[in-house]
C-alpha cells in the first residue's frame, strides 16, 4: 500500500482514510458488544473498547509501513 | 484472629471512618477529576507537540472544552464538536474561496452564517445546540486571522482540525480509562430517588388533600427533572456498554413520570378548588384514595430491589379493582367535581402501577438482563421552540457580529479580529444561560483573571524555567489542574470557562518560544473589548419582559389546544407532554418569570395538557361510537372549546360552559349503549366532559387573564 492517496485530487496520508474507516467499524462493534451485553462480562468496558480501536487501526498501519 | 476483629472493630467505630467516607464520595472524584483533566491537557499538548502541529493550545483548549466528569458528557460534547468544527472549517473555505476579495460580500454572509448559527443553537438542546456554536466560532478563527492572505486558507483549516481532534482524542480517551464515571449510573441514582419520593409522596392522602403547601419539598420536586433527566439519557448513549433496553426504559420511565405528575398536580388542582364547607365531597374522595394508600404501607422504605416491588405491584393490582369498585358505587352522581376527582384519582393509581412495572423490568434487567415488560420503542421526547425567541437570538448574534465588523474597519486595528471572535463567542455560547449579562460579567472577571496568570507565565515561567517538553509539563500542571478544579464548582462554570478561553489563547505554548509584550497587551485589550461588545449585545437587544412571556406562553398554549381541536388524531399525549414541559422548562430559564408567575404558568400547562388530552379522548371515542348515541351537542362543545381557546372572551366562557352543561346532561339522561365496549365509550365521554368543564371553571388566569401578576 502507499503511504500518501490522492482523493478527489487532495493528496493525503492514507493514515487518515484508515482512521475514519477503523472509526466508522470501531462505532459497529460498539454497537453490537453493548446491545448484546457482551460488556457486562468486561472488567473496564472503556479500556476494552480503547483497545479495540487501537487494534483496528493499528493493523492496517502496521502494514502500510512495514 | 478474635484479637483481630476486634481491633477491626474497633477501627470501623473510629470517627474517621465516616469522615473517610464522605471524603471518599464527596473530594476524591474531584481529585481525580483534576488529574484526569491535567493528564489529558499535557498528553494533548505533547502529542501536538510531537506532530509539529503550529498551534498547540488549540488541542488543550479543546481538552478542556470537552472535559467533563462524567464519560458520556464528554463523548456526546467531543462528537458535536467534531461535527461542528468540520462544517465551521468546510464553510470557512467556501467563504474564502467565494468572497475573500470582496469585503461587503464577506461581511454579509458572515453575518448570516452567524445568525444561522446563533438561531440553530438555540432551538436545539444539549450539546447539539453547542456544535452550532462550533460552527460560527471555527469561522472566526479559520477564516479571520488569514483575511490579508487567503492562500493560507487550507493550512490553518488542516491544522485547526488536526489539532481539535488530537484534543478531543486524548479527553476522551484518558476520561474513559482513568477511573471512569458513567453517566448511566447518575441516571440510576436520580431514577430510584425519583422513584422513592413519588412512592412516598402518594403514600400520604395528606400529599394529595391538603391545600398546595409549598414548604413541602417532595411535592413541589414531584414534576421537576424531566427535561434534564431526559438530557442525561440522550448523553448516556454514547457511553461503553450502556444497552439500548436500558435506554428504553429510562425513556419510558421519564415519559410515564411525565404523565404521573400531571395527573397528581390536575387532581390536587381540582381538590385545592373544593370549597372549605364541601367537606362531604372531600371525605367521598378520600374514600376513594384510601385504598392507594394503603397497598402503598407496605413501600420499602429504602433502596427498591425487585422482590419487595413486585410485591407492591401486586398491592397495587388489588388496590385497582378496589378503587373502581367504590367509584361505581357512585359513578352516576351528577356532580362534575366527583366525577372528574374520581377519575383522576383512578388514572392516577393506573399510571402509578404502570410506572412500578416498568421500573420492576428495569431492574430485573439490570439484574438477570430479562426484562419482563415489552417497550414500545415508538415514544419520542419532542420538543418545542418559540420561533420568537430564536429570532431574537438570531438578530443579536448578526448583530454583534456587523457592530465588531464595523469597529475593525473603522479603527483598522489588526488586532480587531479578536475583538470579533471574542464577541461571536459570547454572543454564540451564552444565549442560552438564564441570565447572560450576569454570564458576561463572570466571563469577564475570569478572563482579566487569566491575562495575569498569562502574563507570569508568558514573561517569568516559560522564558526562566523551562528548556524543553518535560519542564514545561511540570510547570503548566499546577495550572491544568486548578482549571480542572474550577470546572468542577457549579457556580464557577462560566468563570472558569473565561479563565481558560483567555488563558489559552494569551499563553506562550507556541512549539517555539515566540512572545512579545506589546502583542500581548494588544491582543488582551482586544479580547476584553470583544467582551464587552458581546455583554452590549445581550444588553441592547433584550426586551423580553414578564408579562410578554406570559403572553406568548399563554398563545402558544392555546394554539397546541385549538390544533388538538381540529388536527389530526395521531398526535401522542406523550408528545404533547414533553413538548408543554420543554416549552414552559425554556421559558422559565430565558423569559425571567418571578416566582407567582411560574406557578401561573405551570397551572396553564396543567390545564392545557389536561384539555388537550381530554378532547383527543373525546375525539377518539366519538369515532368508535355508534351513530344513535351521537348527538349534536358534543360536536357543538368542541367548536366552542376551540374558539374559546382562538380568541379568549368573557362572553365566549359563558356560552362554552353553558353548551358544557347542556352536552352533559343530554349525556347523563340519554339511554347509555347496553353493549359493554359501547358503554365504556359512552361513561369516558361523560367523564372527560366533566373534566373540561372542572378545568375551565377553576381556572380564572387561563385562558382569560383578569390581573396582571408580573408586579
Amino acid at each position: 500500500m502507499p503511504l500518501d492517496i490522492t482523493l478527489f485530487g487532495i493528496q493525503m496520508p492514507t493514515l487518515l482514510p484508515i482512521f475514519a474507516l477503523s472509526a466508522v467499524v470501531q462505532i459497529l462493534v460498539d454497537r453490537i458488544m453493548s446491545d448484546t451485553g457482551f460488556y457486562t462480562y468486561v472488567w473496564h468496558p472503556g479500556l476494552f473498547r480503547t483497545a479495540i480501536f487501537v487494534c483496528l487501526f493499528t493493523t492496517p498501519c502496521l502494514l502500510i509501513y512495514r | 484472629m478474635r484479637a483481630i476483629n476486634i481491633s477491626m472493630n474497633v477501627l470501623y467505630a473510629l470517627p474517621w471512618r465516616r469522615a473517610l467516607n464522605e471524603w471518599l464520595s464527596i473530594d476524591a472524584p474531584i481529585l481525580i477529576y483534576m488529574l484526569k483533566a491535567t493528564i489529558a491537557g499535557l498528553s494533548a499538548l505533547w502529542i501536538s507537540m510531537k506532530l509539529n502541529l503550529p498551534d498547540p493550545r488549540t488541542a488543550i483548549f479543546t481538552v478542556f472544552i470537552v472535559m467533563q466528569p462524567q464519560s458520556g458528557l464528554v463523548f456526546s460534547k467531543s462528537y458535536y464538536r467534531v461535527v461542528g468544527t468540520i462544517v465551521g472549517v468546510g464553510m470557512s473555505l467556501i467563504m474564502m474561496g467565494l468572497f475573500a476579495q470582496d469585503p461587503l460580500w464577506f461581511i454579509g454572509f458572515f453575518a448570516l452564517w452567524i445568525g444561522i448559527c446563533t438561531a440553530a443553537g438555540f432551538k436545539y438542546r444539549n450539546f447539539q445546540s453547542y456544535g452550532f456554536v462550533l460552527a460560527g466560532y471555527t469561522l472566526c478563527i479559520v477564516a479571520l486571522p488569514v483575511i490579508e492572505t487567503p492562500l493560507e486558507i487550507f493550512d490553518i483549516a488542516v491544522s485547526r482540525f488536526s489539532e481539535v481532534v488530537v484534543g478531543i482524542m486524548c479527553a476522551t480517551i484518558i476520561s474513559d480509562i482513568i477511573f471512569p464515571r458513567h453517566l448511566s449510573e447518575s441516571l440510576l441514582t436520580a431514577e430510584r430517588e425519583r422513584f422513592g419520593n413519588i412512592l412516598s409522596t402518594l403514600a400520604d392522602p395528606k400529599s394529595v388533600f391538603k391545600v398546595f403547601d409549598e414548604t413541602n419539598p417532595a411535592v413541589s420536586r414531584f414534576s421537576s427533572g424531566v427535561v434534564g433527566l431526559n438530557a442525561i439519557r440522550i448523553n448516556s448513549a454514547y457511553e461503553s456498554g450502556s444497552d439500548q433496553k436500558e435506554r428504553q426504559h429510562y425513556s419510558h420511565l421519564n415519559h410515564e413520570y411525565m404523565n404521573l405528575s400531571t395527573t397528581f398536580h390536575s387532581l390536587k388542582s381540582i381538590i385545592a378548588a373544593i370549597k372549605e364547607d364541601d367537606q362531604a365531597l372531600l371525605q367521598r374522595l378520600e374514600y376513594l384514595y384510601e385504598p392507594i394508600a394503603f397497598a402503598l404501607q407496605t413501600r420499602p422504605n429504602t433502596v427498591v430491589d425487585s422482590d419487595d416491588l413486585s410485591r407492591v405491584v401486586g398491592e397495587l393490582l388489588a388496590a385497582k379493582s378496589r378503587v373502581k369498585e367504590r367509584f361505581e358505587q357512585r359513578q352516576y352522581d351528577d356532580n362534575d367535581t366527583y366525577t372528574s376527582a374520581g377519575y383522576l384519582i383512578i388514572r392516577l393509581l393506573n399510571e402509578l402501577h404502570n410506572h412500578c412495572v416498568t421500573y420492576l423490568s428495569l431492574l430485573k434487567h439490570r439484574l438477570s438482563g430479562g426484562a419482563n415488560k415489552e417497550l414500545s420503542p415508538s415514544v419520542r421526547f419532542a420538543t418545542h421552540t418559540d420561533n420568537v425567541l430564536v429570532a431574537l437570538a438570531a438578530l443579536r448574534g448578526s448583530g454583534v457580529l456587523l457592530l465588531t465588523m464595523l469597529f475593525w474597519i473603522w479603527t483598522a486595528w489588526p488586532y480587531a479580529t479578536l475583538t470579533i471572535t471574542m464577541a461571536v463567542v459570547i454572543g454564540l455560547l451564552l444565549g442560552t444561560l438564564p441570565s447572560p449579562i450576569d454570564g458576561v460579567k463572570d466571563f469577564f472577571k475570569g478572563s482579566v483573571l487569566a491575562l495575569g496568570f498569562a502574563a507570569v507565565y508568558d514573561f517569568l515561567l516559560i522564558p526562566a524555567y523551562t528548556s524543553d517538553l518535560l519542564t514545561l509539563g511540570i510547570f503548566l500542571a499546577p495550572i491544568l489542574a486548578f482549571v480542572g478544579w474550577m470546572t468542577t464548582r457549579p457556580k464557577l462554570a462560566i468563570f472558569s470557562f473565561g479563565f481558560v478561553f483567555m488563558f489559552m489563547s494569551q499563553c506562550a505554548l507556541d512549539p517555539l518560544y515566540k512572545i512579545d509584550p506589546t502583542k500581548f497587551l494588544e491582543s488582551s485589550l482586544a479580547a476584553l473589548i470583544g467582551v464587552i461588545f458581546g455583554g452590549m449585545a445581550y444588553l441592547l437587544v433584550n426586551f423580553w419582559s414578564c408579562s410578554l412571556t406570559q403572553q406568548r406562553v399563554s398563545k402558544i398554549l392555546r394554539r397546541q389546544i385549538v390544533r388538538v381541536c381540529d388536527g389530526e388524531l395521531t398526535i401522542e399525549r406523550s408528545a404533547l407532554e414533553s413538548t408543554g414541559r420543554d416549552l414552559v422548562q425554556q421559558f422559565s430559564t430565558q423569559g425571567r418569570l418571578n416566582m407567582r408567575s411560574s406557578r401561573l404558568v405551570f397551572e396553564w400547562l396543567l390545564a392545557t395538557l389536561e384539555i388537550g388530552r381530554a378532547i383527543l379522548t373525546i375525539r377518539r371515542s366519538l369515532k368508535r361510537l355508534q351513530e344513535d348515541f351521537h348527538s349534536i351537542h358534543l360536536t357543538i362543545v368542541l367548536e366552542s372549546i376551540k374558539s374559546y381557546f382562538e380568541s379568549p372572551q368573557d362572553s365566549e366562557r359563558e356560552t362554552l360552559l353553558n353548551r358544557l352543561d347542556a352536552a352533559l346532561l343530554v349525556l347523563r339522561s340519554g339511554t347509555f349503549p347496553s353493549e359493554k365496549a359501547q358503554r365504556k365509550r359512552y361513561e369516558t365521554l361523560i367523564i372527560e366532559f366533566s373534566l373540561i368543564r372542572t378545568i375551565i371553571v377553576n381556572s380564572t388566569t387561563f385562558p382569560l387573564m383578569k390581573e396582571d401578576s408580573c408586579r
